[in-house]
Formats: C-alpha cells, structure tokens, sequence
C-alpha cells in the first residue's frame, strides 16, 4: 500500500516536472521558430522592396523614353508626314494571320 | 508518515501552481500591458535612431495592354547619420561623405551638426544610392552611420502629378497623403505600423483570428489607375506646347472614356515634379481640372441643343430668324460676328455657333425645364476621386430673368470645373446618360484579392434620339466648318464644338479682349471611345478657340486612332 501511494506521488511529481520542462522546451522553441520566421520575412520583404525600387528605376526610363519620343520633332529628324493614309477596316486579316 | 509526505507534495505541487502561475503573469505584463513599450525598446535597439522604413502602397498606371508601370512607389538607398560625441575628424568625415554623394550638407552646417557634441544622432545626407551607400559603409568612419532608408518616388516625375498627389508630413510625424490620390486613397496607401517581429503571445491573448486572417491585408493595398501612360504623355506635351505659344494662364485637358468615365489622360499647365517639391508653388499641388471653375463658352450649345430636343421643344428640322443680335433685358446679346442669318435650322446653330440661335432655344424651352436640365448636369459634384471638387455656379438659374438663361444656353453666366464638363458633354456621346469619372478602376489588396471599384451607375439625362441629334450637328460642323472641311477624316466620323468665353473683370463684367478657350469631342462619333475636354485661360494675342486648340485636338485625334488602332466607322467598303 505504501510503496503504490509512494509510486502515485512520483508519479505527479514526475509528470509535473516533465510539463514543466516540456512548457519551457516548446516556449524556447517557439521563440526561436517566430524569430526565425520574423527573420526570414523581414529579409524576403527587404528584398521584394529592394527589387521593386530597382524596377522603379526601369519604369522611369521608360517615362523619360516615352516622353522624349513624344517630344521629338519628327520633321526635324528628316522625316515626313506621310502623303496619304489608308485605314482597312477592323476585320479584315493578312495572310500572315 | 504517510500525510506528512502528502502534505509536502501538496507544499510542492501548490509551489509549481504558484510558479506557473507567475510565469504567465509576467508573460501576460510583459506582452500585453507593456508590450508596446518593449516593442520599441527593441527598435531602438536594432536600428540606432531610425524611425523605421517608409512603407507605402503602389499607383499604377495603366498601359494599353493591361500592362502596370508605376505612378508612384517607393525608392530605396541610404541615409548618412552622424553622432557628434564619435566623430573623431569631422573635416575629415565632410570630406568622405562629399566624395561619395553630393546630397550632403553644406560644409558649415555639417561642421556645426558634428559640433553638437550633447546629440547621439545627426542626419547628414538622405536618399543615396545603393552603390553610394556602400560604398560609404565600407569607409567604417568612426561617428559616421548609414542607414537604410525608403521614400516615395514618382517614376514619370511630373507625369500626372497633379492628379497622383503628393505626400508629406502633415499635423503628425507621419507621412500621410495631402493632395490627390494619395490622399483620396490615403487609407488603402497607408500601412500601418507592424513590429518588426510578430508577439505571438500577445496575438493568442488579444486576438486569435488575427493570427489566422491579417485585417490589414484586406484593407491595405495598391491602386491601379486608369491613367495610360503614353496617352497622358502626349497630352501633357501638347498642353505644355499651346501654353507656352500663346502665354495663357492656365492650360489643361481631359481624355475619358464616355461609357464607363474611366479617365485615360488629364492635364494642366504649369505642373510640377512630384519628386522635387522643393522650390514648388504651393498653388499648383491641387488639381485645377476638379477645383477651378469657368465659363466654358459655346461648348455647352450642344448641351443646350440636347436639351430641348430631349424635352420635344424642337427637332433638327425646326427652324428660327436668325437676327445676329437681340436685347433681353437691357442687354445685348450677339452672335459672334454680329451678322443675321435669316432663318435658318437647327444645326446651324452648332456649326456656326450662334448665340442667338442658343438663347432662341432656351427661351422655348422656358426656364424651368433649362434649370432642370442644367441642375441635372451640374448640380452636383462629378463624384469622381478627386478630393476638394468645387461645386458649379449656377446662381443665374435662380434668378427670373430671361438673359441669365440666354447666356447659359451658350455658356457664359455659369461656371463649371473642367471635370463636370467633361461628365455632362459625355451624356451626349454615351446616349444621354452621364457615367462618373473616375481614375482608380482597382484595388489590388494584400490579400492578393483584386477589387473593381463600381463606377457602374450612370445618370440618364436626355433620350438617345436627342443625343444622337445633337452629335449629327457636330459631326456636321467637323465635316463642313472646321478648318473649312480640311479637318474632316474620311474614314472616322468626330464630332466637336468649339467655345470661346470672355474673361469675368473685378468689377463683375466681362473684359472685352480677354479670352476663355475651349474644345471639346468625341470619336468614333456614334460609338464614342474617346471624349476629349481642352480649354486654356487667357491666351494671349488670339480671338477664337478655333485658332488656338484645333491643332492640339486634332493631333489627339490622329494620336489616339493610330494608338489605340481604332477601327474606321465610315468611308471603308468591308
């Protein structure tokens, strides 16, 4: 009868122990999972952010091609309006197509 | 023995209660009550001195063929910070830092910046490059700090400015939007402060479902205009050309969609640079096209015209005697050359432009069916998402006397922004309903959820026949009038107006040789595409507005058909 009361008793106290440690394991290990995982989505965030402002830098090349060309006096690059147009209604198709 | 040992492993399991117990009351302490302190404790601790990057959502532009390119977004390089107590040479430092970039202070301020030996942290020089960055970094300066930092960034510099905005500092140490979308859309645009790591505990505490659904990924996010870039560059060019040609005061432009409002282009002159607000008049940050009123002059006769053949007044075929003027009220009001032309129809009024023949059809309209009509058109704001629209001037239509409606019929006596002109002509382009203009058609969250902005609902004002009616007159008046015929375009029908308004004095009349100009038309003329608004203020050295803004509208037009390869509607055998 004793010796069942003492093995219950060591029993709690073991398993106390055990969630106790297993709280701070997982409370460690959580901490080092979210800051890992804070880590890694500030670097990826960097980098998106960082390749964004580098295509930003593209895009306004582009504007400032866009709007030089829009600015460029053909006449005076040699070139001429052209004698007539002719416009083909919306249908119609090339061989080619 | 045995209650004894019972009693201690009460001791010890009550101690472990206790412990337990204790840990998340800390837990609970540290996390929640003071979570927010120690947050920025370990800001302070991971950036010396930053305040943390600029965030900020996207504007886009966009192109032809759904593409996106950007209309504002974020830069990113480096800010150089000093900290007076560890500069050892600040010569030597100057020096170092104005080799690498040439943003830095001016040499005396920088020296008294590093004389400041009771402050830690300086800034000395912003926005440099990568490269300058580090290559800064890599000197390692004793008392010299470089720093990441994030700001926005206007990639077509003045492109649109008026119309994206601005942002900046306003009552607060936030940068939040002041003028245009930015601050139309400042809700969307602005991103909320985020730790840079994330409290979990304090997350299970206070809000599970964040952890499961962020609220802010379904309220943050960038816009998509419907602004397309090489269309808005062509307007801003040709609008800067007639500025400067004829020296006005204000010049500007729309090009929308009549059907659906959706704002391709929009201009006005002077500008500024979104990215250098340094030297800028602080005038031209708001927007002229949604806060400027005129009187547009002779462009409302069509809207005069639709009117009255809406309410069955007159048809295209009812005729008048044109007397070249006429006194209403003690006031003489004359066509624009003062001659009579005897009787005449309907549509002569629109290709001729003829006062009389306006103010002859308000009066068969009466007044109160013109001040329905008027008020539907103008009486409220456009709703489009520009903030600080100013609401039109309508007073004349209030008032009894006939000669207030004689001159609105053909566009003096009521002043409109350009924006609200564009909404009430588009009525006659897309079948008598005006539909809401409007420059941001979605919202791309972060959720990664795209949302249509609904600018679906239109406010039907006249009847398809009497639109149709009035857009016969103006064709007709491109076809015959317009650069006597030669601006006639065999294989695309366009229908115009033109308009010309004398310039209010101080003293509440009108200037005898100061002028109001403005354009307007729409293209294909019986499915339009495209409606285009011009006006300059002022020019100088000119008369009429068919002198001034033909050749911008028509290069528009030739630019837009070969653009958008807009399929001919006339003149072509399929």
């Amino acid at each position: 009868m004793y010796s069942l009361y003492a093995r219950i008793q060591f029993s709690v106290l073991s398993l106390c122990f055990f969630t106790v440690g297993a709280l701070v394991v997982a409370y460690i290990g959580l901490i080092a999972v979210v800051m890992s995982y804070a880590a890694l989505t500030v670097e990826f965030s960097q980098s998106v952010k960082n390749n964004e402002s580098a295509v930003a830098t593209l895009e306004a090349r582009y504007l400032a091609g866009v709007a030089q060309i829009t600015d460029t006096d053909y006449r005076a690059e040699g070139y001429a309006k052209p004698a007539a147009q002719v416009f083909v209604p919306a249908k119609s198709v090339t061989a080619l197509r | 023995m045995r209650a004894q040992f019972r009693s201690r492993i009460r001791i010890v399991l009550a101690l472990v209660a206790f412990a337990i117990v204790c840990v998340f009351a800390r837990l609970y302490f540290i996390q929640i009550v003071h979570g927010q302190e120690y947050a920025l404790k370990a800001d302070r601790q991971f950036a010396a001195g930053g305040s943390g990057l600029f965030d900020r959502g996207s504007i886009y532009f966009t192109r032809k063929d759904s593409s996106l390119i950007s209309a504002a977004t974020l830069a990113r390089g480096f800010l150089v910070a000093i900290n007076p107590q560890t500069v050892e040479d600040p010569e030597a430092a100057y020096a170092a830092i104005a080799s690498v970039t040439p943003s830095v202070l001016e040499h005396d301020a920088f020296l008294a910046a590093a004389a400041k030996k009771g402050q830690v942290y300086i800034e000395v020089a912003h926005r440099l490059t990568d490269d300058e960055g580090r290559t800064l970094a890599a000197r390692a300066i004793p008392g010299v700090q470089v720093l990441r930092e994030s700001w926005r960034y206007y990639p077509g510099g003045s492109l649109a400015a008026q119309s994206i905005g601005i942002v900046s500092y306003g009552s607060g140490d936030t940068l939040v939007g002041q003028t245009g979308l930015e601050a139309a859309y400042d809700g969307i645009l602005s991103r909320s402060e985020d730790s840079l790591y994330k409290n979990f505990f304090a997350e299970l505490f206070s809000n599970v479902g964040n952890l499961l659904v962020d609220t802010k990924d379904v309220r943050e996010g960038d816009l998509v205009t419907t602004i397309e870039p090489e269309v808005q560059t062509r307007l801003e060019n040709d609008i800067a050309n007639l500025h400067e040609r004829y020296a006005s005061r204000e010049s500007g432009g729309i090009i929308m969609d009549p059907a659906t409002g959706a704002i391709i282009a929009l201009a006005t002159y002077p500008t500024y640079d979104g990215n250098d607000l340094s030297e800028v008049d602080p005038t031209l940050l708001g927007n002229p096209l949604a806060e400027h009123i005129y009187e547009f002059g002779s462009i409302m006769k069509p809207l005069t015209m639709a009117a009255a053949l809406d309410a069955g007044v007159i048809t295209p075929e009812t005729t008048y005697t044109d007397t070249g003027c006429m006194t209403v009220n003690t006031r003489q009001i004359c066509n624009w050359d003062a001659k009579a032309r005897g009787v005449i129809p309907m549509r002569e009024i629109i290709t001729q432009s003829l006062n009389v023949g306006a103010a002859w059809v308000a009066r068969q309209l009466g007044q109160e069916k013109f001040r329905g009509y008027f008020t539907e058109l103008f009486g409220q704001k456009t709703g489009a998402d520009l903030l600080s629209e100013t609401s039109a001037l309508l007073g004349n239509l209030s008032k009894s006397q006939q000669v207030g409606y004689d001159t609105v019929a053909f566009g003096q006596g009521i002043a409109v922004t350009p924006l609200q002109m564009i909404r009430a002509l588009a009525s006659i382009a897309n079948g008598g309903a005006m539909a809401e203009p409007h420059l941001v058609g979605t919202v791309r969250l972060n959720s990664g959820i795209t949302r249509e902005l609904d600018w679906a609902e239109t406010t039907p004002v006249f009847s398809g026949e009497a639109a149709r009616a009035t857009t016969e007159m103006m064709v007709a008046l491109v076809d015959e009038k317009l650069e006597n015929g030669r601006a006639k375009i065999p294989t695309m029908s366009v229908a115009a107006k033109t308009g010309t308004a004398q310039l209010t004095n101080p003293d509440g009349g009108y200037y005898a040789d100061r002028y109001f100009h403005s354009f307007t038309g729409f293209f294909p003329a019986y499915a339009p595409r495209f409606i285009i608004l011009l006006y300059t203020n002022d020019p100088q050295g000119v008369t009429y507005a068919s002198e001034t803004l033909n050749a911008t509208f028509l290069d528009l037009v030739h630019f837009l058909i070969e653009y958008y390869t807009v399929p001919p509607d006339r003149g072509v055998t399929a």
